[in-house]
C-alpha cells in the first residue's frame, strides 16, 4: 500500500520528532501516501498510514477529514482550492466560486469531464491581505476578479 | 498535596491545591451542570456547560479544567455563571433534536435535565436544524447521531479506558460528527459503558431500542455472575421481566463499569429454551408435571435407587461453576446428611491428582498499583475484562507486563515480552525463573531444579520479579489441563514468596471462590467426579450441568448417566437434549437475576443479592427446591425461611481452606501435541449462550482450532478442515506442539490418541 519510496520520505518526518511520537507525522505522510495514490486517499490508505505510524486507524481519519488538502473523492490535475472564509467572503467569494462554477459546468467538489479541473471550497488558507484568493495545486493566486479567474482557468491545460 | 481554603457561593469549605474546581463542588453536593465532564475519564473542557463565575477572573470559567487556588472565590449560581450557563445551552440545544418522546434517554438524559433547568423557553437559532447520518457500528450499540453533542466521552472512554480508540471525531466545524472507522464496528469487550457514558441519546442499548421508557422500570442493585470479579449493577426490570442492566459504582470491585457480558447476558433469559414446568420420566416418557408430583417422583426415586439399599455411597453430587453459595451449601448437606461423600464441582478437568493449587492474595484495587505482571496461560482481556482492565491502568502507570502463554493474544496495553511456548515447556520455564531467582539469592538449590536450564526468557522474568517492589504473577484457564498443572502453580507460589509478590489466580471464574470455601470437594474418602464418572452409580444431583460444555469427555459423561438404573435428577435452567436423554427428573431451577444468593469474588468480598425478578412460570429458586427435597427426604435442620438463613448458617460453618503441598514433580518428557480447550468467553455458561445479541458480536463468534504449520502437519489438517468439530485455522502466533481451542459450539474432546 505504501511503497518503499513513500516510506522513505515519512520516515523522514518521523525522524524530526522525538522517539514514540511517529504519529506526530500523520500529516506529513498522508500528504506522501496521498501524492503516490492519485491525489486522493481512502479508508484502505489512511489505514496504511495509520498502521505505519502505530495509531488508531480513526485517529487518522480524524486528521484526514478535519484538514482540506486531503481528497476523498476523485479530482482533477488541477485542484482549485476557493477560500471561502470570512475576508475572502467579505470579499465577494461566493460570486466568485458561482460564477467559477458556471465556467467550468462543474458544482464544488466535482470534476470536469475532461478531468482536468475539479473545484473545493476550503477554510482561510491564510491569505487573507489579498482576499478574495484561491490556490490551485501548490500555487496561491489572490486578489481574484472575473476577469483574473478566468485567465488563469483558460491558461490551465 | 496540601489542603487550602477557599470559597463556594459564600461557604467556605476546604480542597486539595490544583484540585479541579468541578472536583470540590461535587464533594460539596454543589450542583454544577456539565457534558463532557467525566469522573473517570480525562478533561476535554469542550462543551463549556460547567462555566462558573470566579472573582478575579474576567471570563466565567469551566469548572472541569479550573485548579482550585488559597482563598479562591467561586459563584456557580450568579447572575454571570447562570447567564454563561444559559447562553452553552441555547448552543448545545440549537443541532440538537426534539424527538425526546421516541428517545431511549428520555427520562434518563443529562441533556433532557440540564435543559430543564438551564434551557430557555425560546431559541434565537431560527435556520434549519443539521442531520447526522447514522452507521451501524455493531449488535449492542444503536446510535442516533444527529442527537450527539460532541462530548467526546464515547471517543476518550475508548483511548483510556478501552484501550482501543474505535470512536473518533470526523470531519470539523458543522460537519464533526462522531463515528467509527471503516464501518465494521465496535469490537471492545467494554464497549457497552459507552452507552452508560453518553450524556444524551446518541448511544443506546440496542436490544433495548424502543421497548420501555425508562421511568416505567424498577432499578433493582445486584451482581454480575460471570467472572471473578462479581461487578455491582443494576438489574432493570419491568412486569416481572429484566429489560436491561446498567452498571453501579464500586471503587473496591468494577468502579463504574462493567464488561459487555455482565450487561447484556440478560438476553437469555427469555430464551425460548427455558426450562418452565417439572418434567419426569416414566417408562421412557416425559412427563410435564407438578412440583410435587415430581419432587414425590424424585425423592422416591432417590429411596428406591440410592437410600433403601444404602448405597449413598453410589450417589454422586455435581455442580456447575455458576451455582450460588447457598444452593452449594444446601446440596452438600443434603448429600452429607444422607451419607454421601462423593461431590464435585471441578468438572473439566482431566487429572485431578494434578490441580492448580494457588491463593489469591492481591486485591482488585491493588492490582493497579503493581509495577511487574507476569502472565501465565491467559486471555486475560476476554477471560475476565474488569481484571485486565486495572492491569491496563497499571501499565499507564509504567508497570511491565511479561506473558507466558501458548498463543500470541490481543492485550489493550504495550506488553514488555510476549513470551509464546509449547505447553509442555511452560513449567521447565518458571523452573528456570525460580533457579535464577534462587541462584541470585545464593540459596541451595532442590533436586528439581539441579537439571533445569535458564534460558534467556526466565532469566529476563527473574531479574524483573527480583526488580520490581510490587509485582503479581497471574495463572490464568489454559494451565489447568496442563500435564504439569500443579507443578506451575506449585512453581508460581514458590516464585512469589522468594520475591515477595503476590499471586491470583484466574484458572477458575465465576462462583468458584464460594465452591471451595464450602467445601464441595469429595469429603472424607468420597469419590472425585472422574471416579464418579468411571464408576457404576445409582444415582445423581445434578445442579446446572450441561455436559457438552461443561466437561471435555462428553461420552463418558453421558454413559456414566444413561444406565436404567442410575437415577438422574437434573436441575435446570434450560432445555438439552443430552439432558432430557440421561436424567429421570428435570426440575426447573432460576437462572442469573431470578434467585436471591451470595457470590464470592477475587477480593473475597462475599456479595449477596436479592432476586430482581420472580422465575418465569412455574420456575423455583433451586436453593428452595433443595430445601424441600430435603424436607421430603425427612432429613433435619432443614427449616429455613429465605436464603440469607442459609447464609447465616454458612457463616457459623468452619470454611474448608486447600492445603497447599507445594510438592512439585515434573517429568518434563511427555511430547506429542498439547490441546488446550476452552468456551469461547460469551459461551462460559448457560444465560450466555442463550443471549442471541451477544452471540453475534465478534467475540461471541469466536469458534476456532489454531495451530501452526508444524502442528496442523503433524495432524495432517490444513486450513479448510475441522479439527474436533472446530474450523481449523492456520496460524503462527500458535507455539509449537499446540492446538488452541476457542470454541461457542458444543464439542467432544475425548483423551488424544
Amino acid at each position: 500500500m505504501i511503497s518503499t519510496g513513500a516510506k522513505k520520505q515519512i520516515d523522514a518526518w518521523i525522524a524530526k520528532y522525538p522517539k514514540d511520537r511517529q504519529s506526530s507525522a500523520v500529516m506529513q505522510a498522508l500528504k506522501i501516501v496521498q501524492a503516490e495514490n492519485g491525489n486522493r486517499l481512502n479508508a484502505d490508505t489512511i489505514q496504511a498510514v495509520a498502521d505505519y505510524l502505530n495509531m488508531p486507524g480513526i485517529a487518522a481519519q480524524e486528521v484526514a477529514t478535519f484538514y482540506e488538502n486531503y481528497n476523498h473523492k476523485k479530482v482533477g490535475k488541477y485542484v482549485i482550492r476557493f477560500c471561502h472564509n470570512i475576508s475572502c467572503m467579505l470579499n465577494g467569494a461566493d460570486d466568485l466560486i458561482a460564477h467559477l462554477e458556471n465556467k467550468l459546468g462543474v458544482k464544488t467538489d466535482e470534476v470536469t469531464s475532461d478531468g482536468l479541473i475539479s473545484v473545493k471550497k476550503v477554510e482561510c488558507l491564510g491569505a487573507c491581505v489579498g482576499a478574495p484568493m484561491f490556490q490551485i495545486n501548490d500555487d496561491y493566486f489572490e486578489n481574484l476578479t472575473i476577469d483574473k479567474i478566468d485567465k488563469i482557468v483558460d491558461n490551465l491545460k | 498535596m496540601a489542603d487550602i481554603e477557599m470559597e463556594i457561593d459564600g461557604k467556605v469549605v476546604s480542597a486539595k491545591v490544583g484540585e479541579m474546581l468541578i472536583k470540590v463542588t461535587d464533594r460539596e453536593g454543589v450542583s454544577v451542570p456539565r457534558f463532557c465532564y467525566h469522573k473517570k475519564l480525562s478533561v476535554a473542557a469542550s462543551c463549556r456547560m460547567c462555566l462558573v463565575d470566579v472573582e478575579g477572573a474576567p471570563k466565567p470559567q469551566p469548572a472541569c479544567s479550573t485548579p482550585v487556588a488559597q482563598g479562591m472565590k467561586v459563584h456557580t449560581q450568579n447572575d454571570k455563571a447562570k447567564a454563561s450557563q444559559k447562553a452553552v445551552m441555547e448552543f448545545l440545544l440549537i443541532n440538537h433534536p426534539l424527538d425526546c418522546p421516541i428517545c431511549d434517554q428520555g427520562g434518563e438524559c443529562e441533556l433532557q435535565d440540564v435543559a430543564v433547568e438551564y434551557g430557555s423557553d425560546v431559541s434565537h437559532f431560527s435556520e434549519g436544524k443539521r442531520i447526522v447520518s447514522d452507521s451501524d457500528i455493531g449488535a449492542l450499540i444503536q446510535t442516533d447521531m444527529t442527537r450527539c453533542i460532541h462530548c467526546t466521552r464515547c471517543v476518550r472512554f475508548g483511548l483510556e479506558i478501552a484501550g482501543m480508540m474505535e470512536m473518533g471525531g470526523t470531519g470539523r466545524g458543522e460537519h464533526l460528527k462522531i463515528e467509527p472507522f471503516l464501518r465494521e464496528g465496535i469490537q471492545s469487550e467494554l464497549s457497552g459503558n459507552m452507552i452508560d457514558v453518553c450524556p444524551v441519546g446518541a448511544l443506546t442499548s440496542k436490544p433495548f431500542r424502543y421497548e420501555l421508557r425508562s421511568w416505567q422500570m424498577n432499578s433493582i442493585p445486584s451482581i454480575a455472575r460471570h467472572d471473578l470479579v462479581g461487578s455491582n449493577l443494576f438489574v432493570q426490570t419491568y412486569k416481572g421481566k429484566v429489560k436491561r442492566i446498567a452498571s453501579a459504582d464500586n471503587d473496591w470491585i468494577n468502579e463504574t463499569w462493567i464488561s459487555d457480558r455482565d450487561r447484556f447476558s440478560y438476553e437469555g433469559l427469555t430464551h425460548k429454551n427455558r426450562l418452565l414446568k417439572p418434567q419426569i420420566k416414566v417408562q421412557g416418557q416425559w412427563k410435564q408435571v407438578s412440583w410435587k408430583v415430581a419432587l414425590d417422583y424424585a425423592v422416591k426415586g432417590l429411596n428406591s435407587h440410592v437410600l433403601k439399599h444404602k448405597k449413598a455411597n453410589q450417589l454422586g453430587g455435581l455442580v456447575s461453576s455458576t451455582a450460588t453459595m447457598e444452593e452449594l451449601y444446601l446440596l452438600k448437606k443434603i448429600l452429607t446428611e444422607v451419607g454421601c461423600d462423593n461431590i464435585d464441582h471441578r468438572l473439566n478437568i482431566k487429572n485431578l491428582d494434578n490441580i492448580i493449587t494457588l491463593d489469591s492474595n492481591i486485591k482488585l484495587d491493588a492490582l493497579e498499583k503493581i509495577d511487574y505482571a507476569l502472565i501465565v496461560g491467559a486471555n486475560i482481556r476476554l477471560e475476565q475484562p474488569m481484571i485486565n482492565h486495572r492491569l491496563r491502568k497499571a501499565t499507564k502507570k509504567g508497570a511491565d507486563i511479561d506473558v507466558l502463554n501458548v498463543m500470541e493474544f490481543d492485550f489493550n496495553y504495550p506488553l514488555n515480552a510476549e513470551n509464546i511456548t509449547a505447553p509442555n515447556k511452560i513449567a521447565s520455564t518458571l523452573a528456570g525463573v525460580l533457579k535464577s531467582i534462587m541462584t541470585n539469592n545464593v540459596q541451595e538449590l532442590p533436586n528439581y531444579l539441579a537439571t533445569i536450564e535458564v534460558d534467556e526468557v526466565a532469566n529476563n522474568i527473574a531479574v524483573k520479579l527480583l526488580n520490581s517492589s510490587s509485582s503479581v504473577i497471574i495463572l490464568g484457564e489454559h494451565i489447568i489441563n496442563n500435564e504439569d498443572a500443579s507443578a506451575i502453580a506449585n512453581l508460581a507460589t514458590i516464585i512469589a514468596q522468594s520475591t515477595n509478590s503476590k499471586t491470583l489466580n484466574l484458572s477458575i471464574t465465576a462462583n468458584t471462590i464460594a465452591a471451595n470455601l464450602v467445601g464441595f470437594v469429595p469429603q472424607n474418602s468420597g469419590m472425585d467426579v472422574n471416579t464418579m464418572l468411571a464408576s457404576e452409580m445409582r444415582g445423581f444431583i445434578l445442579l446446572d450441568i450441561y455436559p457438552q460444555h461443561d466437561f471435555h469427555h462428553l461420552e463418558t459423561v453421558v454413559k456414566a448417566f444413561t444406565p436404567d438404573d442410575t437415577f438422574v435428577i437434573s436441575l435446570n435452567s434450560f432445555k438439552d437434549d443430552i439432558i432430557t436423554g440421561y436424567s429421570d427428573v428435570i426440575l426447573p431451577i432460576a437462572s442469573v437475576y431470578e434467585t436471591s444468593g451470595t457470590q464470592f469474588n477475587v477480593n473475597n468480598d462475599m456479595q449477596s443479592y436479592t432476586a430482581a425478578v420472580k422465575a418465569p412460570d412455574e420456575v423455583k429458586p433451586a436453593w428452595k427446591i433443595l430445601k424441600v427435597m430435603a424436607d421430603l427426604l425427612e432429613l433435619p435442620g432443614f427449616h429455613y425461611a429465605d436464603s440469607t438463613q442459609v447464609l447465616a448458617e454458612i457463616s457459623h460453618q468452619p470454611h474448608t481452606k486447600h492445603t497447599h503441598d507445594g510438592h512439585i514433580n515434573f517429568t518434563n518428557k511427555h511430547n506429542g501435541i498439547g490441546v488446550i480447550w476452552q468456551n469461547s468467553p460469551y459461551s462460559i455458561d448457560a444465560v450466555l449462550r442463550h443471549s442471541s445479541t451477544l452471540q453475534k458480536t465478534k467475540i461471541g463468534q469466536m469458534n476456532s482450532a489454531c495451530m501452526n504449520q508444524a502442528s496442523a502437519e503433524i495432524l495432517g489438517l490444513s486450513n479448510n478442515d475441522k479439527y474436533l468439530g472446530v474450523p481449523v485455522v492456520i496460524t503462527d502466533t500458535v507455539a509449537d506442539d499446540c492446538v488452541f481451542i476457542n470454541t461457542n459450539h458444543a464439542i467432544n474432546i475425548q483423551e488424544q490418541a
